[in-house]
């Protein structure tokens, strides 16, 4: 029990749930693809450097191209009609793939310690709980005659 | 930094759940429909999306010790920051001019507070970065120190992220919101 507090607790070991103790001791996972693929993840080992401190500006370059390639496409959609009920989904959609871009790669998390990804994504399920919660109270409150 | 953004990230989701409770309840005008501007939105948001690559590689040349790029760069990020936020200026007096104020109708309200924050938020990462470029023209920011800068460049993406909420949300998916079913009754 007490090696267990203390693994949770210290520096030691720089594991998941261990803060790095400075950057050079982040534990920049060894798994690099993102998606499935030994082809895919060799092209992106290359652009990232194997995951080893942060990736090239090539790499930056790609990843904003695609941003702006995502937005573009958002917009389309906004002139397109037609979409019907596919609209709202399609733009949730395409506005999760910016956030996951800039902050695996940008915000370097992709890189970094997993307890980073840990205290954000909890955050997150966190905030979105409560506000579902919110807004599915708000939606039955208007209901109610 | 994390920790920060984590409680951020909850601050700004009160914001947005306000303005999704209150969507197209505005009993008079003017309604997003008749205001939103997409195009010149969708530039500014490509600004911003600019602004967060500038960041990423003003950092790695920091990092690397290239003083002059990681300048450059970091300047780029102030430079596209202040034309974001002059879009916003722009726009917030066109929708004074178009008659709508945080005070008009709850569309207003809720779109204020929340853009308004947000620009607050981009203001403040605009003078934290332009004190960086400051020291890394100076030499104070070195490769040794290079922390600093990522940390103030999460900052800056994170302000980058919710805005990418804000456009799709507000901008993109209510441009279509018009009055509520029986507005027209009050107004004869």
């Amino acid at each position: 029990m007490a090696n267990l507090w203390h693994r949770l607790t210290h520096y030691e070991g720089n594991g998941w749930w261990n803060l790095p103790r400075s950057a050079s001791a982040e534990a920049n996972p060894p798994h690099e693809g993102p998606i499935g693929g030994a082809w895919l993840s060799n092209i992106f080992r290359t652009l990232t450097h194997g995951g080893v401190s942060h990736a090239g500006p090539g790499f930056y370059w790609l990843v904003g191209l695609m941003l702006a390639i995502i937005t573009l496409l958002e917009v389309w959609l906004f002139a397109v009609e037609g979409l019907g009920a596919w609209y709202v989904p399609l733009l949730l959609g395409l506005s999760a793939l910016k956030f996951v871009g800039v902050v695996a790669f940008f915000m370097h998390l992709r890189f970094d310690n997993r307890f980073f990804t840990y205290v954000f994504v909890a955050s997150m399920l966190i905030g979105i709980g409560i506000f579902s919660a919110l807004l599915l109270l708000m939606e039955y409150a208007h209901q109610v005659p | 930094m994390w920790a920060f953004l984590g409680s951020d990230v909850m601050f700004f989701g009160a914001f947005i759940a306000t303005y999704l409770v209150y969507r197209g309840r505005s009993l008079n005008g003017p309604y997003p429909s008749e205001i939103l501007n997409i195009p010149v939105t969708s530039v500014s948001t490509f600004v911003l999306l600019m602004s967060s690559l500038a960041m990423v590689l003003g950092l790695h040349y920091v990092k690397e010790g290239q003083k002059n790029k990681g300048t450059l760069w970091i300047l780029a990020v102030v430079l596209l920051g202040m034309v974001f936020i002059g879009f916003q200026m722009v726009e917030f007096s066109e929708f004074v001019n178009e008659g709508l104020t945080p005070r008009t109708n709850i569309f207003g309200t809720t779109f204020f507070i929340l853009t308004g924050i947000h620009g607050a938020h981009v203001t403040i990462g605009v003078l934290w970065m332009a004190f960086l470029a400051y020291g890394s023209h100076k030499g104070t920011l070195r490769p040794d120190n290079a922390l600093d800068l990522e940390i103030a460049g999460l900052y800056w993406h994170f302000v980058d992220i919710v805005w990418i909420v804000i456009f799709t949300v507000i901008y993109l998916i209510s441009a279509t919101d018009g009055p509520p079913p029986g507005a027209e009754l009050l107004h004869g």
